[in-house]
């Protein structure tokens, strides 16, 4: 029956777009791409860090420190020269460490020094730590910092995770009820997500841990911490309700209020329109036709929303006394400890790089318009 | 003009608009008011003040109006000077050169505790006599306890619970009890009523004289409390508005000008300079911005004014580009883009005379809803211990209560003062930020 | 054109949207009938209220409809008085499908093409999937859609070869009536050309009915058998195709005819002074006589619709 005069302009432009476009194929060459990217994006932010922080020549006291605890350790515990005056080890040791600086480059020009110093924080060769040390003793920057990672995952994990389902879901009743009630008090509290995670903390811990005393004021666990491995479990649940709750509150209102706007922008679509004139069930339109075509600009907010908290969580962790490594950044102002805190700003980076490719590629994923190497239609 | 006013009355339709401008009009007078009558020197200073300063106010006083909402009355400090008339002198000379000063001060008690502490500043001018005083404490019951008697030097300083004499006399080490309890009644009860304290000064030459402050050390204190310096916390809520409200407008302002403009400019120039832009705002989406103000702030400088330009210059960057982008593209294509290139318009006249005006209504709801972030990014800086050094902030009280455990000890006004602020700023340009996206958002319109 | 024979009956149908200035009248009594396997074609200026009268009959009221009455008889029964989940399952797309205007974003963009048009088989007729896909391989034949395109998604495709998948989508559940609104406006002079033929061609094979609107005259005329005019909310003249366009009753729609260019003969195109009424109050008495060049005194009063051979005119010069 295809009798049609099908032009053959129209259909060569049909014919292009035949190329191979298998979900999986697409997604991972995207995500492939992207990663390259990042690393990139990531290499930059880094050396601009490095750039900041060695204005002051912080980064290179770091190295300096390096190199001095390193030789003089291996002189000392070298059995080779346990029979040598101290004298003798000192000007050893002052050798030494006149030749590793050499061969670190430290007294060749900052441009140099700076790619060695990029090198080191790339693979989080980053020193140690000048007050500061982990919970198992040791003063390695790294070591201290990827201990209380874990902590932070946490924290972050459970609450963003939460904020996004329980948005989005809400978010999409409520469109349905425009003008309701719900719907008038969820535009009445956006205003309250002015407020970052730390301010409701301090409300919270004031209401529920001072005066009705039914959550605890901070940490990770109660102290002396349960050795039954359950227990441990509750307690840090227990801990980590206050602290999610504030992250959770204080995004949690705009956030139903702007996915709440996007489905009903986007209900109004004429697609919508069309799968209602189909007769298709409102259930099946709200999954398909509403939910699915808004996901990709929903993550993308999301992951502008993600980038925010991460800004703030230094200062949620401190006001709980949570052991992430927000709190380990704000003991390491206190104590002025150069090497954290440059370390940390570079996990930092990492953090937020390996964020925003995870999004990134759930947005391929999602939107079926994503192809090769562009990012589709963000 | 008439777009103005039309787009005005359409905002006063929204009660969250109006609330939003009371707010901020509420702030905008305080800060004015601040600025007037303190000034910036004034404040600092003061700020930075220790006991010289500060003597005066109890530690840890919670402000005076706790007591309208408690039934049990805390003692409210005071102070009184001779020296300003608010304590009663009389001077009688007597012959040669002696003269006798009668100081005396009345004042109702109907608190129901005792004060923390009374304390007499006693300035003397003299050449080589000292003067003599003796201190006396009168009750409404008509008791007079004598407190002390001194050679009084250029200045004495008597504080009445840690007077040897004065334990010795009332049998207690807890003089203030003493001095403000019933004596008839056997459970502690404080005696209601005017208490005189009576001060006689004697000096032995012709041009001395005495003067005396008189420091009554309640639990409670002024509009807003005092802390563990015993500054008093209305200098720094009051000077914190302005600061606040700068720091927040300069850094949305600054911000979203800045953002509009590289964004018109990307657009337009397209090409490498588009590109150039893109590239940098995905490098500033993965710079860790705290961390980064966090560095500069711990090792260089917590100016405040470094803060906010290192805020503007990472702040610019960001995803708004990208949206911004979006609808300069659409008025790139228009036509009467295409009709200024025709007649010659300069680039520059284009971009700022004719994408850029059609932007700003839809930049104005954006600015305002940014400024609560800006201004708690200020505070968030300070409690971090990264405050700038010198300015009263509100930040920087939250930072102090917090590292002296306010919380823990149930001083919960050191920390609700500024937060509440805080939220109130927060609230109010949220509020209208969102009145106004519902007016100016064009995609909104149709709900 | 007997009634009781007529597959769609529309009496006194009412649609007004609520704004902000007030109640926009735009469907306002509206009476029409259309007999099994007829195509009738809708006429009027944009904002006289046609598409309106598409969603009226299909029961797509937006968020601000206000008021909504009359009387819509599908083969005899008044789906008027059906609630919302039985006409949900019974007319939309099984008795009535839809082609709408700028197929382009009628399309869901993130679900495959062939999906689509599926999910009305599914959902009406209740067959499974496999089924409902050989089925759309079916009416993609029908309206000449290449059957590779089922795996493909709305971006993939031209404009003309997705107004044709929201054809196929239309026949899918092989309804008796299907409304297209403006199906060709924003195509292209051949494609417009091939899309008619292949709606001709269902006609003929499947018997369905047409309501066409458009303002795009000309081209519709080829597919006609009656044509319905509509000004300001209300139907001003209805006869069949052929005597319309050799002789139009209503001074609207010769002045219509007029304005529309011919191929030969050497025409000075006409023009309607004026413009359309608001619809958020729409004056009394004959709505189109401010702009009528025939007007009389008679005119300030509503004029009754008057049957003249089988035509029906809403006009007192036919009185």
């Amino acid at each position: 029956m295809t009798s049609e005069i099908i032009p053959a302009t129209l259909d060569k432009k049909a014919e292009k777009k035949t190329k191979g476009e298998s979900t999986f194929k697409r997604v991972s060459i995207y995500t492939l791409v992207r990663l390259v990217t990042m690393m990139v994006t990531v290499t930059v932010s880094v050396y601009l860090t490095i750039l900041i922080a060695n204005m002051g020549g912080y980064m290179d006291v770091i190295m300096r420190n390096e190199i001095r605890e390193n030789t003089t350790q291996g002189i000392l515990l070298n059995p080779a020269f346990r029979n040598l005056t101290t004298d003798a080890k000192k000007e050893l040791i002052a050798k030494k460490i006149a030749s590793e600086e050499q061969r670190f480059g430290l007294d060749k020009p900052f441009a140099i020094r700076s790619v060695i110093y990029l090198r080191n924080a790339l693979t989080l060769n980053l020193g140690r730590a000048i007050n500061m040390s982990s919970d198992h003793g040791s003063k390695m920057v790294r070591n201290i910092l990827l201990e209380r990672l874990p902590a932070t995952l946490l924290l972050t994990g459970t609450s963003e995770l939460f904020l996004f389902f329980f948005s989005v879901l809400v978010a999409l009743s409520l469109s349905r009820r425009y003008g309701s009630l719900w719907d008038k008090l969820v535009i009445a509290f956006s205003p309250t997500s002015a407020s970052p995670p730390w301010f409701y903390g301090i409300f919270f811990i004031l209401i529920f841990a001072a005066i009705f005393k039914i959550l605890p004021f901070g940490g990770l666990v109660d102290s002396p911490s349960p050795s039954n491995k359950v227990l441990y479990g509750l307690s840090v649940l227990k801990h980590l309700i206050l602290p999610a709750l504030s992250v959770v509150i204080s995004s949690l209102f705009l956030s139903i209020y702007q996915w709440r706007t996007f489905f009903l922008i986007y209900s109004s679509e004429d697609y919508v329109e069309m799968a209602k004139a189909k007769g298709l069930q409102s259930r099946d339109i709200e999954r398909r036709y509403i939910l699915r075509p808004t996901m990709p600009t929903i993550i993308t907010n999301f992951a502008l929303l993600v980038i925010t908290l991460w800004t703030g969580f230094i200062i949620t962790e401190t006001v709980f006394q949570w052991p992430g490594l927000g709190i380990t950044i704000f003991r390491a102002i206190g104590f002025s400890d150069t090497p954290v805190i440059v370390g940390s700003t570079i996990i930092y980076a990492y953090l937020l790089a390996i964020t925003v490719l995870l999004l990134d590629f759930v947005y391929a994923l999602v939107d079926p318009r994503v192809k090769l190497g562009t990012g589709g239609s963000k | 003009m008439t777009v103005l006013k039309r787009n005005l009355r359409e905002l006063i339709r929204y009660p969250s608009a109006i609330i939003g401008i009371v707010i901020i009009l509420l702030l905008l007078f305080v800060a004015v008011y601040a600025l007037v009558t303190i000034p910036y020197s004034e404040a600092v200073g003061k700020w930075a003040g220790g006991e010289a300063v500060w003597y005066q106010n109890p530690k840890y006083a919670a402000p005076a109006w706790y007591n309208w909402f408690t039934s049990k009355k805390q003692p409210v400090s005071f102070l009184v000077k001779t020296a300003d008339g608010s304590m009663k002198k009389t001077v009688t000379p007597s012959d040669q050169d002696i003269s006798t000063m009668d100081i005396e001060y009345s004042f109702d008690y109907q608190y129901d505790s005792p004060p923390q502490e009374l304390t007499t500043y006693i300035y003397a001018t003299f050449a080589d006599k000292f003067p003599f005083t003796s201190i006396s404490w009168v009750t409404p019951d008509n008791r007079t306890i004598r407190i002390a008697d001194y050679q009084t030097d250029h200045k004495l300083v008597v504080r009445f619970s840690q007077e040897p004499k004065l334990q010795k006399r009332l049998k207690t080490d807890q003089v203030m009890a003493a001095l403000f309890q019933d004596p008839k009644s056997k459970e502690p009860k404080i005696l209601k009523g005017t208490y005189r304290l009576v001060m006689t000064s004697t000096t032995f030459e012709k041009n001395s004289d005495v003067n005396v402050e008189l420091v009554l050390h309640g639990d409670l204190f002024g509009w807003a409390g005092t802390d563990l310096y015993r500054r008093d916390l209305l200098l720094p809520l009051l000077y914190g508005t302005p600061i606040a409200l700068a720091f927040g407008l300069f850094a949305a302002l600054g911000t979203s000008l800045l953002t509009m403009i590289i964004a018109a400019v990307g657009t337009w120039y397209a090409g490498w300079v588009d590109e150039l832009i893109q590239r940098i705002t995905e490098i500033n989406l993965v710079l860790p911005f705290l961390a980064i103000l966090i560095m500069v702030g711990t090792f260089y400088s917590r100016s405040i004014w470094l803060m906010l330009g290192l805020t503007i210059i990472l702040s610019i960057f960001s995803g708004t580009i990208k949206s911004y982008r979006a609808i300069f593209m659409q008025s790139k294509e228009s036509s009467y883009i295409e009709a200024a290139r025709a007649y010659g318009a300069k680039n520059s006249r284009i971009i700022f005379s004719y994408l850029i005006p059609r932007m700003v209504p839809l930049l104005i709801p954006a600015l305002v809803s940014s400024v609560p972030s800006y201004v708690f990014l200020e505070a968030s800086l300070a409690v971090l211990g990264l405050g700038d050094p010198v300015l009263p902030t509100w930040g920087k009280i939250i930072e102090s209560a917090e590292s002296d455990g306010a919380l823990y000890r149930g001083l919960y006004y050191w920390v609700l003062e500024p937060a509440v602020l805080l939220m109130i700023t927060g609230l109010g340009f949220a509020m209208l930020g969102f009145a106004l996206d519902r007016i100016f958002n064009p995609r909104l319109r149709d709900i | 054109m007997t009634d009781e024979k007529a597959l769609l009956h529309i009496e006194k149908l009412v649609l007004y949207f609520n704004t902000r200035s007030g109640p926009v009248q735009a469907v306002d009594g509206v009476d029409f009938s259309l007999d099994t396997n007829k195509a009738v074609v809708i006429v009027g200026e944009s904002g006289c209220g046609k598409s309106s009268l598409a969603k009226a009959i299909l029961r797509l009221l937006p968020r601000n409809a206000g008021t909504y009455s009359g009387k819509i008889f599908l083969e005899g029964q008044d789906v008027m008085l059906l609630d919302d989940e039985e006409y949900r399952q019974n007319i939309r797309w099984a008795a009535i499908s839809m082609v709408p205007q700028a197929a382009m974003n009628a399309l869901n963009p993130v679900i495959r093409v062939g999906e689509q048009v599926a999910e009305p088989a599914i959902v009406h007729l209740g067959v499974n999937k496999t089924d409902a896909l050989s089925l759309v391989k079916k009416m993609f034949q029908h309206v000449g859609v290449p059957e590779g395109f089922i795996s493909r998604y709305p971006f993939e495709l031209s404009g003309g070869m997705r107004q044709r998948v929201a054809i196929a989508m239309a026949l899918v559940t092989s309804p008796n009536l299907i409304i297209l609104d403006e199906p060709t406006s924003a195509l292209d002079v051949l494609t417009q050309a091939n899309i008619f033929n292949v709606l001709k061609r269902i006609k003929k094979e499947l018997g369905t009915s047409y309501i066409l609107i458009t303002h795009d005259i000309a081209t519709s005329s080829e597919l006609a058998d009656d044509v319905a005019v509509m000004y300001a909310g209300q139907i001003v003249e209805r006869g069949d195709a052929f005597r319309f366009f050799a002789q139009p009753l209503h001074p609207y729609s010769s002045a219509l005819m007029a304005s529309v260019p011919t191929l030969r003969g050497k025409k000075m195109l006409d023009f309607i002074i004026g413009q359309p009424p608001s619809l958020i109050n729409p004056p009394t008495g004959c709505r189109f006589a401010p702009r009528c060049p025939s007007r009389f005194e008679k005119c300030d009063q509503d004029p009754p619709v008057i049957e003249k051979e089988d035509r029906k005119v809403r006009c007192w010069l036919y009185a």
